[in-house]
């Protein structure tokens, strides 16, 4: 029952989690936690509600003080590592009236780095604008973000994390709530990401895509269940036992895929 | 009984203006009071203000129809059908702004209201010379010159608005608190929202008698606040509304009188001062209750320090004394501490000291296995002796069952801490009768063998046979097992957890 240790690459792993525990009052939201997800690598974060997805996902950008444990970013403690991560919010924590153009929202990725005295430089808009283009929202520069499609205003912020120039990106659930062709764009967009060079980690809901969608699996509640493969974690006896008693429908769905792996 | 009839009467007789102010007021607080809740709950408490401002312009329009086109001076149902036809174009112009523009509702609002008060206050001062009512009475409010023709449209509005709640009570129930499930079973939302801002303008009409345009939201709004602090359902909330804005009347009523100034400003400081005084007091969330419970409150890691205390120290009777120099946090603390333990039937406790109960000491003992396998696995961690115990002791706390499992599981359910001392067995697992996994027995148990998982198949053991758990090898990681032949076998660790057997006493 020992953690799995993810899979050896060269260099110090994208993110490196050590014995990670961390707790709300008497209750361990994530115990032992230890992976290492590699560098360049599309990572889906899956589990039930309430296993502690989000609580990971807060605590690899640092918003918690573990109780033990600690988070490594290319082999740098969190607190050197500031905008090497980038998080990409749930569609609904924005205000979608706000009278901003596509290429503004781009362009606030560089914000970090511009002082105030200053002007964007003619290299932050470059920079903009290749993140427009890498996922596919350059026509749109001028458009005002609220009228853009669902899928597409979900781009135009991977693009605006791309421009801040951070190696790892953080999704939460960015397939809630899209239709399915939505979720293809989305999908090309994370890959053309993943080629470009970034660590790309999703929280992500549906197990019947879970497989096709990512290289490597995380499979939390409270401690770390399996890291590695889809056809390693998508086990019936491992979804079993962490999503208790809901067997006959994973064996439908393992079935549906062709077969246990 | 015929004499304060008579006294009544006389008093009337010379008091009559006072006793239509009283009526008026009563009834004019009571409606406001229910026609807020839905005003609060609907978060259109800016809507309200926008209305009673707007109506302005309805009187000052109306006034002058009726002026020009009859001759007739001051008509009231001329002011009030002008004042209502203000307040519906109001909302509607505002639906359709923040409906149709980039502008969102709240600044819809301030256009409008500021727009049509503004209109209505430049044609009042450019017909200044024809209109002969006092416009300030609207601004401010003039309870003592309400007549007896307003009593009666007061009372018309409180019957069709009461009416209006009362028959309406479900549908406006279900459109406030989620419309679109509401429109889903063909209630009609749009009209109800309709049938809603005219009740609130009826209301706000015979409010600015009262208190006037700018105080009319304090009559409307604040006693529907109060009374959602103290309800826990809609219709309550409706009565406690009610009787918060007649309170809040009299009380100002009352004030004015006393102190000699205007009732409208009395009437809404009584309400505000109201508010404050149920918001400190009310029993579930008001201020005084919150920060009592919190400071009856006694933090879960206090309760649990006390428990280890008494598990620790062994006599049967532990003297206050002996917990409040070993605890730091004083008395009282230790006193409440007492209190819920002794609610948990985890201690009893007399004038004396305190004692464990059976099932305090079991408590006691999950949390000394929770401490010292948090303990181990620190140690394991490499974290500096130094630090073992603090830490361990903050961790402790951290004792789901799922997490304890887990950590005995991956230690590989060891024997004793770092420190050497023993690591109790999960008390509420290990009894007689259950079945459970050999890796987490100890030496001395005895069992019968019921299941034995794939890991086990290759063991010279049979399910039904009698065992007794022999010591652990040295190594800490291989479990041995005496059966009654004499035999022995030895196990690993997932072995152990593949045999499953039943506990006997």
């Amino acid at each position: 029952m020992s953690a799995t240790v993810g899979p050896t690459i060269d260099g110090p792993p994208a993110i490196e989690i050590e014995h990670l525990t961390v707790s709300y009052g008497q209750v361990a939201a994530l115990l032992d936690i230890s992976v290492a997800i590699g560098a360049g690598q599309l990572v889906g974060i899956i589990g039930p509600n309430g296993s502690g997805k989000s609580t990971l996902v807060k605590a690899i950008l640092g918003f918690l003080r573990p109780d033990i444990g600690r988070v490594r970013i290319f082999g740098q403690p969190l607190e050197r590592a500031t905008g090497r991560v980038a998080y990409v919010p749930q569609r609904g924590a924005v205000d979608w009236d706000f009278p901003v153009s596509v290429r503004e929202v781009a362009l606030m990725g560089r914000y970090g780095r511009i002082p105030w005295w200053r002007e964007p430089s003619a290299d932050d808009f470059r920079a903009a604008d290749e993140a427009l283009e890498t996922v596919r929202m350059a026509e749109y520069r001028d458009r005002r973000i609220g009228q853009l499609s669902g899928g597409q205003q979900q781009r135009v912020f991977m693009a605006r994390a791309m421009a801040q120039g951070a190696e790892i990106l953080l999704l939460d659930e960015p397939f809630a709530g899209v239709d399915a062709s939505t979720e293809r764009a989305i999908l090309e967009v994370l890959s053309r990401m993943r080629a470009a060079g970034r660590t790309l980690v999703v929280v992500h809901h549906d197990l019947a895509t879970a497989a096709e969608y990512f290289d490597n699996l995380l499979l939390i509640k409270q401690r770390l269940y399996a890291y590695g493969p889809p056809s390693a974690v998508l086990d019936q006896e491992l979804l079993a036992e962490v999503y208790e008693g809901r067997l006959q429908v994973f064996s439908r769905l393992l079935a549906g895929r062709g077969g246990a792996p | 009984m015929s004499d304060w009839w008579e006294s009544l009467t006389a008093w009337h007789a010379t008091h009559a203006h006072v006793a239509r102010a009283l009526l008026a007021g009563s009834l004019v607080s009571i409606v406001c009071g229910v026609t807020g809740c839905f005003i609060v709950l609907r978060r259109m408490a800016f809507l309200g203000d926008a209305l009673a401002h707007a109506m302005l312009a309805g009187v000052v329009i109306g006034y002058l129809l009726m002026k020009w086109l009859f001759g007739l001076e001051a008509h009231a149902p001329a002011m009030l059908v002008g004042a209502l036809i203000a307040g519906l174009a109001t909302v509607g112009l505002v639906g359709v702004v923040s409906r149709q523009s980039r502008v969102k509702e709240d600044a819809a609002i301030g256009i409008l209201y500021t727009g049509i008060f503004a209109l209505g206050g430049l044609i009042a001062s450019y017909f200044s010379h024809y209109i002969h009512i006092d416009l300030l009475h609207f601004v401010t409010g003039n309870l003592l010159a309400v007549e007896l023709a307003d009593l009666w449209t007061m009372a018309g509005v409180a019957a069709i608005v009461l009416s209006a709640v009362i028959l309406g009570f479900r549908s406006l129930q279900l459109t406030s608190f989620d419309p679109v499930m509401a429109a889903s079973l063909g209630i009609p939302v749009a009209a109800l929202d309709y049938l809603l801002t005219t009740c609130t303008s009826l209301v706000v009409v015979s409010g600015v008698h009262i208190v006037g345009v700018i105080l009319v939201v304090g009559l409307l709004i604040t006693p529907a606040a109060t009374a959602l602090l103290v309800s826990r359902r809609l219709s309550g909330m409706l009565w406690m509304s009610a009787f918060f804005g007649l309170s809040s009347f009299l009380a100002g009523y009352a004030l004015s009188e006393w102190l000699n100034v205007a009732p409208g400003s009395a009437i809404v400081v009584a309400g505000t001062l109201q508010f404050a005084a149920v918001w400190m007091a009310a029993p579930e969330h008001g201020l005084a209750a919150r920060w009592l419970a919190r400071r009856r409150a006694v933090p879960q890691a206090f309760r649990e320090d006390v428990l280890g205390c008494l598990q620790r120290d062994g006599r049967e009777w532990v003297p206050w004394k002996v917990l409040t120099e070993r605890l730091e946090g004083g008395a009282t603390l230790l006193r409440r501490a007492a209190e819920a333990l002794s609610a948990a039937h985890h201690v009893e406790f007399s004038r004396d000291g305190l004692r464990l109960t059976d099932q305090g000491r079991d408590e006691a003992l999950r949390l000394r296995r929770a401490h010292r396998l948090w303990e181990t696995y620190l140690e394991r961690l490499g974290t500096p002796a130094t630090d073992l115990h603090r830490r361990a002791d903050q961790l402790e706390h951290v004792n789901d069952e799922r997490a304890v499992d887990y950590l005995d599981d991956k230690l590989g359910h060891p024997l004793v801490d770092p420190h050497g001392a023993e690591i109790p067995v999960d008390s509420k697992r290990i009894v007689a009768g259950a079945i459970v996994r050999v890796s987490l027995l100890r030496e001395g148990h005895q069992a019968i063998v019921r299941r034995l998982g794939p890991a086990a198949t290759m063991l010279p053991l049979a399910i039904g046979r009698q065992i007794r758990v022999g010591p652990r090898r040295p190594d800490h990681a291989t479990w041995t097992i005496d059966l009654d032949d004499g035999s022995v076998v030895a196990l690993d660790h997932r072995q152990a957890d593949d045999v499953l057997v039943e506990l006997r006493d």
